[in-house]
């Protein structure tokens, strides 16, 4: 069934993002995730939180809204995706390809070594950081147990709930292995996040953002997942203390929360 | 620390010392900080498993993947990156997923999928390191293996075909290689005067890449416009790897 609704999205929604660049930013610009409370998860809502911190750092309005099957909306199957004009656009780095095609950037001051710099760091934060999150989402069994599967399932009614979650699983699994990552146990998951955590502090040092005074949409990838690493409730907290071991990154984080969110931004937890 | 070190591996060829870039990139930083390594290469009377090369054995164990053999050479104090910044050691971890994530994909396709490559070339010189009727099988599981690496790493669920994959991650590992040269300049390694980490892993992705002749070359010919990184790989092969060429 998912796979048909997959389908007509597929064929009725295109979403190649290059042609209409000369049209100004709409008002109506709208970010599709899934439901805040009960559904996303960690890893997504890392990645949405990234695309949101991104939008406001170019100063662009979005209005966010939660939908229980934006995963199928998506036309790359993640999320999450943003509708602006008659374009769908999904995941960080499309997204910010297509806000460049609309004349704002983050990254254009910054040299060509700089420029490679930054693009390595984000497939650190892709390559650790977000594998360690899959990691501990699917293939960590208290975490399965107590909360992916729940929360993955909640918007379907039995079986579906149970046979939606047990597939992503197995996919997510599989992709586990191809990379060589199907036989790490979680220790040695939390050690590579804590290495990771440390080349980020590293690099970011005492400078407010990582390129020094404006930020980038490395900024908003690292503060999206860093965050909500910081504010989720997990099992345990074993992977939120990894990242409270570097006060340079927890200041970092807050210093972006603080600038681009307001206070009060809400700490999202699951249960 | 005495203990001896001993490394298996694929063997060489092309004036190469190993064509598989787990393999090399291990053998190069073993050259890089001094560890002596005895390196066995694989032909057809190896009787372990081929699942897991390289594969380093000590004394009390048997490590593999080219991260942990790295780690415990560290720990043994065989440490090339001894003269780092923090933030040098922070790059290197940087560039090292920026290889893994954006040009790997490609010189799997290169090697293992591109059908004329795979069949002409990898497959026949895998085939004759492994005993018959591995030499029927191994190959192409491993073929398969890479195919599934490339489709669930860049391919997207699931109605998705390898030929749109193909051309956007040619375009990334492009990319990528740009990057790379742009990175390293006119200096001789990635950090300044001796070559760390980050030059054996540049060194075993790029030098197979560079010097196997094969029919569809498309990614070849980008790496060979780079010249600044074609020096660097001569550069290692000539201060490195000078006598052991005779045995590839």
């Amino acid at each position: 069934m998912c796979l048909l609704i997959w389908l007509v999205i597929d064929i009725f929604l295109p979403c190649v993002p290059v042609s209409t660049a000369a049209e100004p930013w709409p008002e109506n610009a709208t970010l599709y995730q899934q439901l805040k409370g009960e559904q996303i998860l960690l890893s997504d809502n890392a990645a949405s939180l990234a695309v949101q911190a991104f939008l406001q750092m170019c100063n662009l309005p979005i209005k966010v809204v939660c939908r229980a099957n934006a995963e199928y909306m998506s036309p790359s199957g993640k999320v999450p995706f943003i509708h602006v004009g008659n374009q769908v656009v999904s995941e960080l780095g499309p997204i910010v390809q297509f806000v460049k095609a609309k004349g704002h950037s983050l990254s254009d001051g910054l040299d060509e070594v700089q420029k490679a710099e930054m693009k390595a760091y984000m497939e650190l934060v892709n390559n650790m950081l977000l594998t360690a999150e899959l990691y501990l989402q699917w293939c960590d069994d208290a975490t399965v147990g107590e909360i992916t599967h729940a929360r993955y399932g909640s918007p379907y009614p039995w079986p579906l709930n149970h046979i939606l979650a047990y597939q992503k699983q197995w996919e997510v699994k599989r992709k586990m292995k191809a990379i060589g990552w199907g036989n790490k146990t979680l220790d040695q998951v939390l050690e590579d996040v804590d290495q990771c955590c440390q080349a980020l502090s590293q690099r970011l040092g005492t400078q407010p953002y990582f390129f020094n005074k404006q930020p980038t949409e490395l900024d908003a990838l690292v503060f999206g997942h860093l965050y909500t690493i910081l504010t989720t409730q997990m099992t345990n907290d074993e992977l939120s203390e990894k990242v409270k071991n570097y006060s340079n990154l927890l200041a970092f984080c807050r210093r972006i929360e603080q600038h681009y969110f307001g206070k009060g931004s809400s700490s999202i937890r699951l249960s | 620390m005495a203990a001896p070190l001993e490394l298996s591996c694929w063997g060489g060829g092309w004036g190469l010392p190993s064509v598989h870039s787990d393999s090399l990139v291990v053998m190069a930083y073993a050259k890089f900080s001094g560890a002596p390594l005895k390196v066995n290469v694989i032909d057809n009377t190896w009787r372990g498993s081929r699942g897991d090369v390289p594969v380093l054995t000590t004394e009390d164990n048997t490590i593999s993947q080219p991260a942990k053999i790295l780690n415990f050479l560290r720990k043994q104090k065989y440490n090339a990156d001894y003269e780092l910044s923090a933030k040098q050691g922070a790059d290197t971890l940087a560039y090292i997923a920026l290889l893994e994530e954006k040009l790997l994909p490609a010189v799997l396709h290169t090697f293992w999928v591109e059908s004329d490559n795979y069949f002409t070339v990898t497959k026949p010189w895998f085939a004759s390191r492994m005993p018959f009727p591995l030499s029927l099988i191994l190959p192409g599981r491993m073929s398969k293996g890479a195919l599934t690496r490339i489709l669930l790493t860049r391919g997207e669920p699931p109605l998705y075909h390898l030929r749109e994959v193909e051309a956007q991650i040619y375009r990334d590992a492009k990319e990528c290689l740009n990057l790379l040269s742009n990175r390293l300049g006119t200096s001789q390694f990635f950090f300044g005067d001796m070559p760390s980490t980050l030059d054996a892993y540049v060194f075993g992705f790029l030098a197979p890449l560079y010097k196997v002749r094969f029919p569809k070359v498309q990614l070849q010919e980008h790496l060979k416009q780079l010249s600044n990184l074609c020096r660097f790989c001569d550069d290692i092969l000539n201060s490195y790897f000078r006598v052991s060429l005779g045995d590839g």
